[in-house]
């Protein structure tokens, strides 16, 4: 055989290579619908008009020396996100039900007739129940339109929505009860700094991946990294330390923790007594603080005392400062105190808190948790000398129905070792907030910074004459005095489901189930329902009542039958029978498009403009142009509930609807519906309203003073400069730099600034009745109730990998990463012995409801454990039934508490959540 | 068979750093959406990462042949049949969509005959080693290695495979490849695909174009685990020459396979593992050290130590080179010279 000479440098194939890597427009893009904390920086390459693909930017500076850059941030599913622009799930028409629901026999029809059958069904819906009964489930996909557009349209029309943080159950209860936030988020780039690393509740190689990198590298730079579950997670390869606690006993696991730093005497004294409840005083007796009512006339319910041991007599503690001047606070002792009632033994909050934790000695806490005493020792003593950081976004100890006793046990750990308000420590959940202009907009009636001005001008106000009235208020205090006002929180108009659920959507069967919650819950689940509703516990907002039901679903951002505990046929079974109309606007077909009535298609990330959802995670805000239209008639969200908007004003018109009041008495026009959706003509124009946001959030401070679109498109990112006017941005209480990571709480411990709650400290003692009742007025460990029945496994779960939420789940490109269907892990033994192989079918079953799925055999899982992460979507399952089916959604009783300090409802914070870890399930082979 | 590839001036090498990779396969979507997506390439991955211990990309990849014996013989290998790589699968998305039915079907995916698949690139991820709770995995990439010894360019009778004198990359000339598959399995790590619509041969292209204009390829550049480092191997400033010659910490995959590949890996560290009574047993490995040499040879417990006792020295608060190198604050020092910024390029396609 004769070959050819080879000339490489002439070679057709690398000249064909070298043509194909080639564009001829390159864009910003970021992807900011669904993704949170994301922010992650990329660029888009179009060629001739169209995107063929995108890559990380690489363009963020360093902010402190020393401490590694962001770059690159991105992971597979935005750095493959054009896959799906034109994939075989994507939505290009408006489409109608043509058969029962879910059929999936569909006809096209038009944005026109799309917008006056759902308007018409709006109209009837007010008109035979009220606006209550229009209901929009929160989502988190909502993107920078689905926000202000969905919030808008539901607005004018007086429907509820529900509360995003209960939605997804994204709660932290325990934060909540201790700080009166739920949500300190210090930036990625300060995990760096730790010298203990704690991946607790969270499988960050899963969930962080643009962002996991700084623990790895503070791992390089000294620091121990530590996995806390009871499977071998992905995140604990590449820890020192892997501890694997039984499910849900974590609480027992740092309370053991926290025995030890007491007993061995490590506690930070300092810390503790300046920024805890701990050194104040309490009667054993009743549990309750020794309060200024008691010891004098007319003295202040919420004025608390500490024991001075150079005086040797109770002192006022300071409500403006946490700071304690020249009184030393003792930590323990016993007195006897003379008030108005008589001699009254008192202790402090820190010896009741001992005295419980001797049930949690080393070897008391290793019963319940499983965890070596030696372990908890060792672990004890470095969190202790060390700068330990609990690394989490969102801390997914809330999914757990204790998980309030959990997070509270680990905040007192932290508290005793000084472990939160300087560089390289905390612990931490999610937050957004920091771009105020988001929503600013929709108060405006003109462009320009005057209204903003005079918003920011009466709010200064407003603070002078509340701080002149009570100097010791705090501007995180009047922040969150200001969310809770009716129909206030970032202009969300937020309800807590929980009303809804239980009315309209059938989990009080379930929830009055006594077996399936807590031994110590006393009474009947609805006495304590009653009770919270009947002594106006949850008033202040639109709470959705048994005589509002349901007829119009709008969901926008979600896919409210994939994420809902207790499952979509829970949701099928009792509330779709009654409802009218389920209007889903989605980019994709989502088990819940499956299920609508009609079908809207969304314009997709590159098809508009958009901004990553701001928070302190990352410090920037992050841009993503728009490089092309979208396909078909795919709309972004302002402009598809524009097109609502119109209809509605044209069939209320027509209908001649009168303008209607809601249950509160707020009017609404809805005659009137497009024109205040568009602030008369004022929004019509997404570029328009995109720069006035931008230049708002610039006046508010947290951009800085040169901010507008065009800047935007030149540098692709702004780092916030501060935090803005929202309650949950500035109870951050810390003072963002340029050039230093961010870090939660330094104004408390740093200025003595004090926290929201009712003893202006962190609060371990929670005194409400119910708490005391159930014997947690003070942290402490109890066994995971048996939800869904007494069966021998328990399912655990926690995002995917592959897919955010279920956005990106049933792409074909993204599905060849996996094994393309949804899968429970099963501990190999487990395996063996029940006789089911790897990919075997099983039926997986409890009193509550069943589903079935391939088992995937692994030694990471433990024992009794089996485990379905999240995201898959119904129609990948046989029967479309997921893992959420055979989850009862319960609520912990105490959180319908109120009435009490801080535990008060306000968007996104203290409410009922649907828990779902640990539900115990049996597995059966199918075959 | 060809001749064996002559020694190139310079080598272009990489290091992967497996303390710090993620599993995420953003390097394996990186490229996917760069170069695997048209016609007869939906099954490519030419770049992948699987779990180990694990059966890999194809099915068992180390176990199909290929390389060179200790004398210099080429061993023979085969040719993996498609359900072992993988193939793209379908899904019925109109069936579930869309049909009229009464029953309400699953989107499950099928290989192209309709069976339900049995293996894919990815489908034994997170699964490991060892028993509960001393259960043990590692994250391995899978590109081509650009090998000083490629017994692909020697296997190929139309000399269609070549390794660049400039750089030591390795590439196939599709014009003059007819499909025989000799490369494929003549190749170790079975880092060589088939695309069936064209019948060439097909695999990772190191990126070159990126290269050549002064940009790291598209799985490098877009590590978000910072995983991946890239040079010259004779660059004695680099961090490739540092890691590989100075500190001896980055290693080969399957040393024995006999090809010298030019992919180097920093081997895995794991969590102490248990006693039985529960507590953390400070003795050994958690990953066993015999499995550990097999896939990065006897250099393994020497680089493992070096890097423990590195990372002792920086947890004391002093300077330490090679955690420096790992940390690398400034990205861009993971890329060696090649550090442009692609967007900031001029690259107009040829109509």
């Amino acid at each position: 055989m004769v070959l050819d000479p080879i000339a490489p440098a002439d070679i057709t194939t690398e000249k064909r290579y070298r043509e194909r890597w080639s564009w001829d427009k390159v864009l910003w893009a970021s992807h900011c619908i669904d993704c949170y904390p994301g922010n992650c920086q990329l660029r888009v390459y179009l060629k001739d008009g169209k995107v063929v693909r995108e890559e990380s930017a690489g363009t963020f500076q360093t902010i402190q020396e020393g401490v590694p850059d962001m770059n690159p941030m991105g992971c597979q599913k935005g750095v493959g996100w054009s896959r799906m622009l034109d994939s075989e799930e994507r939505l290009l028409y408006p489409l109608k039900r043509d058969g029962e629901r879910g059929s999936g026999r569909w006809k096209r029809i038009t944005w026109d007739e799309a917008a006056t059958e759902i308007a018409d069904a709006i109209i009837d819906a007010v008109q035979e129940v009220g606006p209550e009964s229009v209901m929009a489930p929160s989502g988190c996909n909502l993107g920078t339109w689905g926000a202000v557009g969905r919030g808008q349209f539901m607005r004018i029309l007086g429907g509820l929505t529900t509360d995003l943080n209960a939605e997804m159950n994204d709660f932290s209860p325990g934060h909540y009860l201790t700080w009166g936030t739920f949500d300190p988020v210090s930036s990625i780039d300060d995990w760096f700094l730790s010298e203990m690393v704690f991946i607790w509740f969270q499988n960050p190689f899963y969930t962080r991946i643009p962002h996991i990198h700084y623990a790895l590298e503070a791992r390089y730079n000294g620091a121990e990294v530590v996995t806390v579950a009871p499977d071998a997670s992905p995140s604990s390869i590449h820890s020192d330390y892997y501890v694997p606690v039984k499910v849900g006993s974590d609480a027992a696991f740092a309370l053991g923790m926290a025995h030890v730093v007491i007993e061995e005497g490590l506690v930070n004294e300092k810390f503790v007594s300046e920024q805890t409840d701990l050194p104040l005083l309490v009667n054993p007796k009743t549990k309750r603080y020794l309060r200024q009512s008691e010891m004098e006339e007319g003295g202040a319910e919420d004025q608390f005392y500490a024991w001075d041991s150079k005086t040797n007599q109770p002192v006022l503690a300071p409500k403006g400062t946490l700071f304690w001047g020249e009184v030393t606070p003792a930590l323990e002792g016993q007195w006897n105190i003379q008030t108005r009632a008589g001699s009254v033994q008192v202790t402090t909050v820190f010896a009741m808190m001992r005295a419980r934790l001797k049930d949690y000695t080393p070897e008391k806490a290793s019963e319940h948790c499983g965890v070596h005493p030696e372990t908890i020792r060792t672990l004890a003593r470095k969190i202790a000398s060390k700068k330990t950081n609990f690394l989490c976004c969102l801390n997914n100890a809330g999914k757990h129905y204790h998980g309030d006793l959990i997070e509270r046990s680990q905040i007192l750990l932290l508290s005793l070792t000084g472990n939160w308000g300087r560089q390289g420590t905390g612990l931490r959940a999610w937050l957004s907030g920091l771009m105020d202009g988001w929503f600013t907009v929709l108060a405006k009636s003109k462009r320009g910074p005057e209204e903003i001005s005079s918003i920011l001008d009466m709010m200064e106000q407003m603070v002078g004459f509340i701080q002149s009235q009570d100097p010791t208020l705090t501007r995180t205090q009047l922040a969150i005095m200001q969310a809770k006002m009716p129909g206030q929180g970032q202009g969300t108009g937020f309800v807590p489901p929980v009303f809804w659920w239980y009315h309209h959507a059938g989990y009080k069967d379930a929830w009055r189930n006594r077996a399936w919650h807590d031994p110590s819950m006393a009474r009947e689940f609805d006495d304590y329902f009653n009770e919270a509703v009947s002594k106006g516990w949850w008033q202040g907002f639109d709470l959705p009542r048994p005589e509002h039901p349901t007829r119009v679903i709008i969901e926008s951002g979600g896919n409210f039958i994939r994420r809902t505990r207790g499952g979509g046929k829970m949701l099928l079974k009792h509330l779709f029978p009654g409802l009218k109309m389920v209007a889903t606007l989605d980019v994709r077909m989502s088990g819940t498009a499956m299920y609508s009535d009609i079908v809207l298609p969304i314009a997709h990330q590159y098809e508009k403009l958009g901004f990553g959802i701001p928070s302190t995670h990352t410090m920037n805000l992050t841009f993503s142009d728009k490089a092309v239209d979208p396909p078909g008639e795919a709309l972004n969200e302002w402009e598809a509930f524009g097109i609502l908007a119109k209809k509605l004003e044209e069939r209320a018109k027509a209908r001649g609807v009168e303008p209607y009041k809601n249950a509160l008495g707020g009017e609404h026009d809805i005659r009137e519906a497009h024109s205040r959706y568009t602030a008369n003509g004022l929004w019509t124009d997404t570029e328009a309203m995109f720069d006035e946001m931008i230049r708002d959030s610039a006046l508010i401070g947290t951009l800085p003073p040169d901010a507008s679109l065009e800047e935007l498109r030149r540098k692709g990112y702004f780092r916030f400069q501060g935090l803005g006017i929202s309650a949950r941005a500035i109870a951050q209480a810390t003072d963002p730099k340029p050039d230093e990571t961010f870090v939660p709480f330094r104004n408390h411990v740093e200025k003595g600034e004090p926290y929201p709650t009712l003893s202006r400290r962190a609060q371990f003692l929670i005194e409400h009745e119910w708490f005391i009742e159930a014997d947690e007025h003070l942290p402490r460990h109890k066994d995971s109730p048996a939800q869904g029945g007494n069966y021998p496994f328990q399912l655990t779960s926690g995002h995917n990998r592959w897919s955010i939420h279920s956005l990106n789940i049933a792409n074909h490109v993204m599905q060849e990463t996996h094994r393309g269907a949804p899968h429970m892990v099963m501990n190999n033994g487990d395996a063996e012995r029940m006789g089911i192989a790897d990919n075997e079918m099983v039926r997986v079953f409890n009193d509550m409801g069943e589903f079935q799925v391939a088992v995937k055999t692994s030694p990471s899982a433990a024992p009794g454990q089996v485990i379905v992460y999240n995201g898959f979507d119904a129609y990948q399952f046989p029967n479309w039934a997921t893992a959420n089916d055979a989850e009862p959604g319960m609520i912990k009783w105490l959180h319908l508490a109120g009435g009490y300090g801080h535990l008060q409802y306000w968007s996104t914070e203290w409410q009922p959540c649907a828990v779902m870890r640990g539900t115990r399930v049996g597995v059966q082979k199918l075959s | 068979m060809a001749k064996k590839a002559a020694p190139s001036k310079r080598q272009l090498a990489m290091v992967f750093d497996l303390n710090k990779c993620l599993g995420c396969q953003t390097c394996t979507l990186a490229c996917k959406t760069a170069w695997t997506t048209r016609a007869g390439m939906e099954h490519q991955w030419w770049n992948i990462v699987n779990t180990f211990p694990g059966r890999g990309t194809p099915r068992d990849v180390f176990s199909h042949g290929g390389g060179y014996t200790k004398k210099g013989e080429p061993i023979p290998g085969d040719f993996p049949s498609k359900r072992l790589w993988g193939e793209a699968w379908d899904f019925d998305y109109e069936g579930v969509f869309g049909s009229n039915r009464d029953e309400p079907i699953p989107l499950h995916p099928r290989e192209h005959d309709g069976a339900a698949p049995q293996w894919g690139p990815n489908w034994d991820e997170d699964m490991g080693g060892g028993e509960y709770p001393n259960s043990y995995f590692f994250y391995l990439q899978q590109i081509c290695m650009n090998c000083s010894e490629p017994a692909c360019v020697e296997a190929c009778p139309r000399e269609s495979v070549y390794k660049r004198e400039e750089d030591g990359i390795v590439l196939i000339d599709e014009e003059r490849c007819h499909g025989y598959r000799f490369c494929a399995e003549a190749c170790p790590y079975k880092r060589i695909y088939f695309n069936e619509q064209r019948n060439i041969a097909q695999k990772c292209i190191s990126c070159f174009p990126r290269l050549e204009a002064g940009v790291a390829p598209a799985c490098i550049r877009q590590c978000p685990g910072r995983v991946r480092h890239i040079d010259y191997l004779d660059n004695a400033d680099g961090h490739i020459y540092k890691l590989v010659k100075k500190w001896k910490v980055a290693l080969p995959l399957r040393p024995d396979f006999g090809v010298e590949p030019n992919v180097y890996y920093i081997p895995p560290t794991s969590p102490l593992a248990f006693k039985e009574n529960g507590e953390f047993d400070d003795t050994g490995s958690r990953i066993p050290m015999d499995y550990l040499k097999e896939m990065f040879g006897p250099g393994v417990e020497q680089a493992l130590a070096t890097l423990e006792a590195e990372r002792e020295k920086a947890a004391a608060g002093k300077k330490s080179e090679l955690m420096d190198i790992l940390i690398s604050r400034n990205w861009n020092d993971l890329l060696g010279p090649f550090t442009v910024d692609p967007a900031q390029l001029q690259r107009q396609p040829v109509r």
